[in-house]
């Protein structure tokens, strides 16, 4: 919307599930320590040619979602149950008294159920389709966990999940914010989750060349802007917003952590997997992301980037950071210490970036001890660096070619 | 005595997130909050543990477990 005025979605609360931590504090502490928490082998994976992974080996369905129910949900809309309902109660909403009609859901996911999916295709092979679960499809579908944390609280109003790949979280939270700018809802929970450090899935994004070969150094294997990173380390994870009307939050006494300013979307239109070489595409969607918070790029403070750790992606992201925001903001990816949680990515940065402005620190990248002197940014390494953030970009970039970008600016 | 009983609710608390004193012999299934997509489940987790081959309607909503446990020791045990 050109020449309308910048609308501000309030962040009123912060939910994670990442192998960071459970719990947005816990998560926090340790990415401002910037130690990576892979593990190798993860056990799912053990014995295939890749088994590292930033796993949540402390979380525990049942004492999370409760024993009697826990067994009927994927891990990926487990984690997505518990990031929302640690969202909403850090938001100070009562859903037992919200209208939930207005209020809605959008998550975003790469793969959905896929460990699900993979299990009963064993039991399908080793004993035939009458022996497949009647929630087989519940637990695969992709929209099922937007669907679940409805069921959790009452929202009854628009319900999805976006699924662009590795920006999947990323475009949820703008799609959310979109439906707050439209007037179709006054709350909405947003995020993303995945949970698939499953043999098939991460055999395929190995045999893509898409991960690290550091299987017997698991902790220095995350090592985005670093000279000698060679690949992302496959996560899983969830986190969950809260987002309301700017005006709203503040006519209600809310704590807000940060607003969400704005936000912008486009495809390369290249290559599956490959990013477009010039980044003409990524370049798209943070221009329309700058223009929507009608910011000037030359503001921009902090980038909380893509940064996977790829050799590729790193490169090309840098350039782009570089040639539209300049030498000045401060640069970080949290993906050294958390690994790549494909769908979930997007979002735990967009919490990881509230928090960087709520708390005016931003985390440092994990193993950065020789940055890749190609890429000339000032990226944060080794410590939190206590500095005024104004204005924040999240990147995101997907297979597929789907770039998404947020801006965010201090509440 | 046979033991299908005691199977039985062992197969609602590895699978279903029961306690043993959750379970009770006339409780119906619809009362221990086992709902049609559960049934199945448990109709494929009955199966398997008793080598034994139920229709889907061999478990209905309204039958208490000691009524299951008739259905159950009924079937004949298959290869």
């Amino acid at each position: 919307m050109p020449g309308a005025a910048p609308f501000d979605a309030a962040i009123t609360g912060i939910g994670m599930v990442t192998a960071a931590g459970i719990g947005t504090d816990t998560a926090w502490e340790t990415i401002v320590t910037a130690e990576g928490t892979a593990a190798s082998p993860v056990p799912a994976l053990d014995g295939t040619p890749s088994a590292i992974g930033c796993w949540i080996p402390g979380y525990d369905p049942i004492q999370a979602i409760g024993r009697r129910r826990a067994w009927r949900f994927d891990r990926s809309s487990q984690f997505a149950i518990t990031a929302a309902a640690e969202a909403v109660g850090d938001s100070g909403l009562d859903p037992s008294t919200w209208d939930g009609t207005r209020v809605a859901v959008v998550l975003g996911s790469g793969i959905g159920g896929a460990a699900s999916w993979e299990k009963q295709h064993h039991v399908l092979l080793d004993d035939g389709p009458t022996s497949v679960s009647p929630l087989l499809i519940p637990m695969l579908a992709v929209n099922m966990s937007a669907g679940y944390v409805a069921m959790e609280h009452g929202a009854r109003g628009p319900n999805l999940v976006t699924a662009t790949a590795c920006a999947s979280g990323t475009t949820a939270i703008g799609t959310a914010r979109e439906l707050l700018r439209q007037g179709v809802c006054d709350v909405v929970i947003t995020g993303g989750t995945e949970a698939c450090l499953i043999p098939s899935i991460v055999a395929g994004f190995s045999q893509m060349g898409a991960l690290t070969g550091r299987q017997d150094d698991p902790s220095a294997a995350s090592r985005p802007f670093d000279a000698d990173r060679d690949g992302f380390v496959p996560a899983e994870g969830a986190a969950v917003l809260v987002l309301e009307r700017a005006a709203d939050a503040r006519a209600r006494g809310a704590r807000v952590y940060a607003h969400i300013s704005g936000y912008g979307a486009s495809a390369d239109a290249h290559h599956a997997t490959a990013p477009e070489p010039s980044g003409a595409g990524a370049e798209l969607a943070l221009r329309a992301a700058l223009e929507d918070a009608a910011l000037a790029p030359d503001t921009v403070d902090h980038v909380n980037a893509h940064g996977t750790s790829t050799p590729l992606n790193d490169a090309a992201e840098s350039q782009l950071i570089r040639r539209v925001l300049g030498e000045r903001p401060a640069v970080t990816s949290v993906k050294g210490v958390v690994g790549h949680s494909l769908g979930a990515a997007g979002a735990i940065e967009a919490a990881v970036t509230a928090l960087t402005l709520d708390r005016q620190l931003v985390p440092p990248t994990a193993n950065l001890d020789s940055q890749d002197p190609r890429i000339e940014l000032d990226v944060v390494a080794k410590e939190a660096r206590a500095a005024t953030v104004e204005a924040a970009v999240s990147n995101s970039f997907g297979f597929g070619g789907q770039n998404a970008v947020l801006v965010f600016t201090r509440a | 005595m046979s033991d299908t009983y005691e199977r039985l609710v062992q197969l609602l608390v590895k699978n279903f997130g029961f306690d043993t004193d959750e379970v009770a012999r006339e409780d119906t299934f619809s009362k221990l909050e086992l709902d049609s997509l559960a049934l199945v489940e448990l109709t494929l987790a009955v199966q398997q543990e008793f080598k034994i081959k139920l229709t889907d309607d061999d478990l209905d909503a309204n039958d208490t477990m000691e009524q299951a446990v008739k259905v159950i020791e009924s079937k004949p045990v298959v290869a």
